[in-house]
């Protein structure tokens, strides 16, 4: 079973992240890479990925004469996706402890961030295209 | 550069299993051809749907590290229903394709002009994080 495992986050949020120290990054960042290594191992790894931040971000709505319509003005409170994983698991319960790993990994002076996972399964029947 | 194209609904938005099937096998179509297309054009990196938000679990880690999960969200919540990673030459090429996406047939075929949240996503994590 394949799960999607979501971190969000707000303007407000990003912009705390950014004030980490550069020790306290590097801390997190190793405990990270450290997890990702173990899920390899485990053969439960698939895949992630991280998003450049919401200042980035556009919203795209259909065409008006062909063109795209784009808007870069989002609420304040608008919850962006900041990275995901995708994990392999047996079973959900599996999803929710790896999720749980993500959100103890290290924050400021080394506290666990207990940052908020979405954990969905993904689809199993997704559109094939080939 | 490589962008990622995430399609956010409501909960109450999550309604295309009501859809009459005859509309809900003409988005489908579009969404295979869409993709078909993209892989053609060696543009398609990933597309990936999720399940519907009743699904969803957020998980964050209680004492011991041991997972806690809920699945209350708050109305007003976004969730993704799901995205595709392009590698275009432009930003306005991913524009484009998000037009595309946000015109696909909805229930009588007319176009939903869903909004479809464009960023580039991380070719990899910045130095100072590594």
């Amino acid at each position: 079973m394949k799960y999607i495992l979501l971190m969000t986050g707000t303007k407000a949020g990003v912009d705390t992240y950014r004030a980490w120290t550069k020790e306290d990054i590097g801390k997190h960042m190793a405990r990270l890479k450290s997890l990702i290594k173990d899920l390899r191992e485990s053969g439960e790894f698939v895949g992630d990925q991280g998003l450049t931040g919401p200042e980035e971000a556009k919203v795209v709505r259909g065409e008006t004469k062909g063109m795209p319509i784009t808007d870069g003005i989002f609420p304040e409170s608008k919850e962006f996706l900041l990275g995901y994983w995708i994990v392999d698991v047996a079973i959900p319960e599996r999803a929710y402890a790896i999720a749980a790993l993500l959100s103890t990994l290290p924050g400021p002076g080394g506290m666990p961030t207990n940052m908020p996972i979405e954990v969905r399964e993904l689809a199993s029947h997704p559109l094939k295209w080939s | 550069m490589k962008y990622i194209l995430m399609m956010n609904t409501m909960k109450a938005g999550h309604g295309v299993p009501g859809w009459p099937q005859k509309d809900l096998q003409a988005h489908i179509a579009f969404m295979i051809s869409l993709n078909k297309e993209l892989h053609e054009s060696g543009e398609l990196v990933s597309a990936e749907g999720l399940s519907f938000p009743d699904q969803a679990k957020l998980v964050r880690a209680g004492k011991d590290g041991v997972p806690v999960t809920d699945g209350l969200f708050p109305e007003s919540k976004e969730f993704l229903a799901g995205y595709w990673i392009v590698d275009v030459d432009s930003p306005e090429r991913a524009y484009a394709i998000a037009a595309r996406a946000s015109a696909a047939p909805g229930p009588g075929g007319a176009p939903l002009n869903m909004p479809i949240e464009v960023r580039p996503v991380m070719s990899a994590p910045p130095p100072e994080m590594l």
